[in-house]
């Protein structure tokens, strides 16, 4: 099996890179990104039903941290992407997603300032049935508060095909 | 919407079914999602740009897909639910004009450091069977009868 897997690539094993936002995440956001999802859970809008949870007020839907972007002067590139990007060596930048595993540590709300921490945790090849020899990358997003608190850990699989 | 309640952990019963969530897979739906989440990819939006890869149509981000879930999740679980943990392995691609049916059973109950925890093993496929998920799993928190 030819390998991918260069002294340069693995080098990237173990880098990391954190953005804090400019602002509070806002309950205007929480409230778009229910509305995207067609959700009309009152937990995330209706600040009156919210107070009488267990939860004290109003909450954002468990996954919305992990798809904040805490970069804001980058122009889109040229395929519009925003955000986020390792500019990794890899032989070909066609990629598909090979899944997502999310803890989540507190729910997040309208008045926390988020910091996340992306991280490469693995680069390795595998051969596989479907597409030959390809090329994991795993990475992990820790977000946090402005408080310190852990909010939520996103580690995710893409797989590249060279 | 029907008044959202706290389910209670000694209520869930292992075996038990979520209620099914479809979902219409519509250009503004990602529209919606991409605004919301500020993924202007062309991947989720123009047909034209995803035709030259040579896919039928735009698609949807693989952590819509989670979010749906949760979504499934947070209703399913009331008013004091909170998901702790979500995996899945991605298996197939969402494209608009797609209907998705999500479906989930309790597989277990427990009560980790304090946190009563019903798990979840989840599908979600297309309406012709398309597997779109694998090894779909869920820990959702349930607020306890006082």
């Amino acid at each position: 099996m030819s390998t991918h897997i260069t002294d340069e690539l693995k080098s990237w094993i173990g880098r990391e890179a954190t953005y804090t936002a400019p602002e509070e995440l806002g309950r205007a956001s929480i409230r778009y990104f229910a509305m995207a999802l067609g959700d009309d859970n009152p937990l995330f809008y209706d600040a009156s039903f919210a107070r009488d949870t267990r939860h004290g007020g109003v909450i954002a839907p468990p996954t919305l941290v992990c798809e904040t972007n805490q970069i804001f002067q980058n122009p889109p590139d040229g395929n519009g992407y925003i955000g986020h990007n390792w500019p990794l060596p890899l032989p070909s930048s066609r990629f598909i997603r090979g899944g997502n595993e999310y803890e989540f540590h507190q729910p997040v709300r309208g008045d926390d300032l988020i910091t996340v921490t992306w991280r490469i945790v693995d680069i390795f090849e595998r051969e596989t049935s479907r597409a030959g020899v390809v090329i994991f990358v795993l990475s992990e997003a820790r977000y946090t508060n402005q408080h310190g608190d852990l909010l939520a850990v996103n580690r995710e699989t893409n797989i590249h095909q060279p | 919407m029907t008044a959202l309640r706290p389910r209670w952990f000694e209520d869930v019963m292992v075996g038990e079914a979520l209620p099914p969530l479809e979902f219409d897979v519509t250009l503004t739906s990602l529209v919606m999602y991409a605004g919301a989440t500020w993924d202007f990819h062309r991947y989720h939006y123009d047909p034209e740009f995803v035709a030259k890869l040579g896919m039928p149509a735009p698609f949807m981000d693989g952590q819509m897909v989670g979010a749906l879930m949760a979504r499934q999740l947070m209703q399913w679980g009331g008013a004091d639910a909170f998901v702790r943990k979500l995996n899945y392995r991605q298996r197939g691609t969402v494209y608009v004009g797609d209907r998705i049916v999500l479906c989930g059973t309790v597989s277990d109950k427990s009560v980790d450091e304090g946190r009563a925890l019903a798990c979840c093993a989840l599908t979600v496929t297309k309406t012709d069977g398309t597997e779109i998920v694998r090894d779909a799993n869920a820990a959702v928190e349930l607020g306890r009868r006082p």
